[in-house]
């Protein structure tokens, strides 16, 4: 390396985490001097995205750590030093395989040599390991993929932060449920409703009815509720079977037994964040879940923080009364009043809570959709629970969304664990997908299950609920890894909450001035400007609501290079 | 809200640290040389309109906020760039051997058909130089890609540079375009 690092900090970070990086960018804003620092050689951590070849790799990624290295030296008296990380928080993979033969097989390919250009081109339709694997840069595959709620916490933090000129979004196409053995459509726009041929007259008005009053959030309505389900609230409204399930399971994403006024919360969420980009509530970042973290880390660079990946991590220095002093970066000591770390990190010794909730996941790249349409869709299927199986939240995501090459599919699938991912996605595997299957079926193409390509099955724990300041030197503060929610909701709170620990009384994420604001002499950066958002009252609402201070990818054609280019128009 | 520009171009610097980028962008786009700044307000891209054949051409010029100084730059950095230009510095042998380096990471993250350029700053200090200017053309043309050489102090081709990456990816874009026309049509 050519450059050393500074030896003193305000605060260093240790992972680059979401929510590891919220904190470093926080503090840096307001003018903090932040080391933000990682051991291993990739921006996310736990929240990351990889390519094919790399997410092979996370399996077994070696710690640099030098452990003939005599820590000792670097200690004064009284002082003890800890080696970083533990087993306890990270990620375990269950299976990691491919469905396809790594080559095309010899005779295959000495017959093509005879044929003309078509049917060449037609061979190649079928995919190899080595054919996937040639589009490995293509692929951003999340491990821990997250929606956004267009008017959720996440959303209105990057606009009113200025991040959002970080990155891009694309808006969720649809919603789908499983109802009565088929995929379905669930109807969540105004137009959606009335348009709908799966829902009744009756149905639609009753629907609007109780999507208004859940809105409407008059307190009167969900009196004698306090301790009844939602679904007993929803029964109780003489909504027919059908209707139960799209507001249960979809738009609620709750279960038989979640209680009414969180059914009910819940329901709000979705329901106001309908109307702001596209046709359902939510967006995706363009190039995958793990590009966010990195628009944290670039605001934080860009007022002043330093960033260091790869780096040879090898202990934390604490002196006589507990207390954090250094951390050993290879041989050099480095300073800070505070420490924000991530779960994965914590030495062993720090740890004093287990977890007691997991999270499985899997990730699937298919070669079609799960329900293949004219035109691509960004998808979210909220899988119903069933038979003692919990409901499974899955994300389908196509090339326009820059994650994957084209002509295949990256499926996501999550639910909280109460057995292994295999067992837990076995249901959901059986019916979507069709390795099996399509072989004896001589149908219609469009009929066709999605064949699996590449399949991993992974568990998380799931550690947003633990008491992360047990046992932990006060200075301190622990970060941890990916929760359940849909969107960043958690992740944020615990930032600011890390955030306002260190720093009472600070703003946090202040909004970031425009480069045309900077004005060299004296800063002028008041210019706060408001959004002109005005909450419609009507539940549903299509209307898009143009807001420039998001960028969100629309074109239906995302070559490479063509992405970016803008068209002005004529006068 | 009609737009004031008939194309935008997301263009990238790229080099190690020291060899003057932010101070390219900074004389490209306010045509000042202000060494004071850098270290006190990060600088996240600059703006200039340009007008090339009669198209304006708004170009959004991005810095690396200091996170190539470990080789820390984001993957997210490299998303929709068109043009990025390659810095070194004429008088630091170790930042014209390391642009190779920087190549490769190009290679990993942007956008294969992204059009580059290379620039040897600092090349008014002709006393210090330890690069020279045919080495600089010689690695240019092995990469295929167009070389000058620069001062951002002494103002000298830092224009010249940048209309000639602009146009570079201009020509290239109108050149897609028309292939588009033509396939539909046939
Ligand atoms: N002599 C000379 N010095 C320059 C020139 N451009 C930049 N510098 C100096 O080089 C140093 C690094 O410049 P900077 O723009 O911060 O480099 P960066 O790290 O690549 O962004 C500063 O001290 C500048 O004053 C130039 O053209 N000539
Ligand atoms: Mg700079």
């Amino acid at each position: 390396m050519d450059y050393e690092l500074p030896s003193e900090f305000d605060l260093i970070v240790v992972g680059t985490g979401m929510i590891e990086s919220i904190v470093a960018a926080a503090a840096s804003r307001i003018g903090k001097r932040v080391l933000h620092i990682d051991s291993n050689n990739y921006y996310g951590g736990l929240w990351a995205s990889f390519n094919l070849d790399s997410i092979s790799n996370i399996l077994n990624s070696a710690s640099n750590i030098e452990t003939n290295l005599e820590v000792k030296q670097f200690l004064t008296e009284n002082e003890k030093i800890y080696q970083f990380g533990n087993d306890a928080f990270h990620m375990h993979t269950h299976s990691q395989i491919w469905h396809i033969p790594e080559k095309a097989n010899e005779q295959t390919e000495t017959e093509q040599s005879d044929l003309p250009t078509e049917c060449i081109q037609k061979e190649e339709e079928s995919w190899t390991q080595e054919k996937l694997l040639k589009n490995s840069r293509k692929f951003n595959i999340d491990i821990a993929p997250k929606l956004h709620f267009a008017r959720g916490d996440f959303v209105e933090l990057l606009i009113s932060s200025n991040i959002a000129r970080y990155s891009e979004f694309r808006s969720v196409s649809r919603v789908l449920t499983w109802l009565n053995g088929q995929l379905e459509v669930v109807p969540c726009s105004r137009s959606d409703v009335f348009s709908s041929t799966k829902v009744s007259v009756i149905e639609k008005r009753m629907l609007m009815k109780l999507l208004t009053s859940c809105v409407d959030g008059d307190e009167k309505e969900f009196v004698g509720y306090e301790n009844k389900t939602f679904r007993t609230y929803l029964k109780d409204r003489k909504l027919t079977d059908n209707l139960i399930h799209y507001v249960l399971y979809a738009i609620a994403m709750a279960t038989d037994t979640t209680p009414c006024l969180e059914g009910v919360e819940n329901t709000k969420r979705f329901l106001s964040s309908l109307g702001r980009f596209g046709k359902t509530p939510f967006l995706y970042s363009m190039y995958g879940s793990g590009e966010i973290t990195q628009a944290f880390c670039r605001l934080s660079a860009v007022f002043g923080g330093v960033y260091a990946l790869s780096q040879p991590l090898n202990g934390l220095i604490f002196n006589n009364e507990n207390k954090f002093k250094s951390l050993l970066c290879g041989q050099q000591r480095i300073s800070a009043e505070h420490l924000v770390m991530g779960i994965e990190k914590l030495p062993k010794e720090f740890v004093n809570f287990t977890a007691t909730q997991f999270i499985s996941r899997a990730v699937f790249v298919i070669d079609r959709s799960i329900m293949a349409s004219e035109k691509e869709n960004l998808t979210l299927l909220l899988f119903p629970p069933e038979d003692g199986k919990n409901p499974c939240t899955m994300i389908e995501v196509g090339p326009l969304t820059g994650t994957c090459p084209k002509d295949t599919y990256i499926v996501h699938m999550f639910t909280k664990q109460t057995t292994n991912p295999e067992e837990d996605f076995k249901h959901c595997v059986e019916r979507l997908f069709g390795n099996s299957k399509n072989e004896s079926e001589t149908g219609e193409k469009e009929n066709l299950l999605p064949n699996v390509l590449w399949s991993f099955y992974y568990t998380v724990p799931n550690t947003v609920n633990l008491d992360l300041k047990n046992g932990i030197p006060k200075n301190i503060f622990v970060c941890p890894g990916p929760d359940l929610d849909l969107d960043y909701d958690p992740a944020i709170a615990q930032a600011k909450a890390i955030f306002n620990e260190i720093y009472p009384d600070l703003e946090f994420l202040p909004r970031a001035p425009d480069p045309e604001e900077i004005i060299i002499e004296g800063e002028d950066n008041n210019n706060i400007v408001t959004e002109g958002e005005n909450l419609t009252d009507q539940p549903i609402d299509e209307a898009t609501e143009a807001v420039a201070d998001l960028q969100i990818e629309t074109s239906n054609d995302h070559g490479e290079g063509s992405s970016g280019i803008e068209q002005g128009e004529a006068e | 809200m009609a737009k004031t520009y008939d194309y935008l171009f997301k263009l990238l610097l790229i080099g190690d640290s020291g060899v003057g980028k932010t101070c390219v962008l900074f004389r490209f786009s306010e045509d000042a040389f202000n060494t004071t700044f850098i270290s006190t307000i990060g600088i996240d891209f600059k703006i200039r309109t340009i007008d090339l054949d009669g198209k304006k051409i708004k170009l959004q010029i991005w810095d690396t906020a200091g996170q190539e100084r470990f080789r820390t730059i984001t993957t997210a950095y490299y998303r929709g760039a068109m043009g990025i230009m390659l810095v070194y510095d004429i008088t630091n042998e170790k930042s014209f051997e390391n642009i190779k380096n920087w190549i490769r990471n190009i290679e990993e993250n942007a956008s294969s058909d992204v059009e580059k350029m290379l620039l040897g700053n600092k090349c008014e200090l002709e006393e210090k130089r330890q690069v020279s200017k045919e080495r600089g053309e010689q690695l240019a043309v092995e990469y295929g890609i167009k070389f000058i050489e620069t001062s951002a102090k002494a103002s000298i081709r830092v224009e010249e540079a940048f209309f000639t990456l602009a146009r570079d990816i201009k020509a290239k874009m109108e050149k897609k375009l028309v292939s588009h026309v033509y396939n539909d049509c046939f």
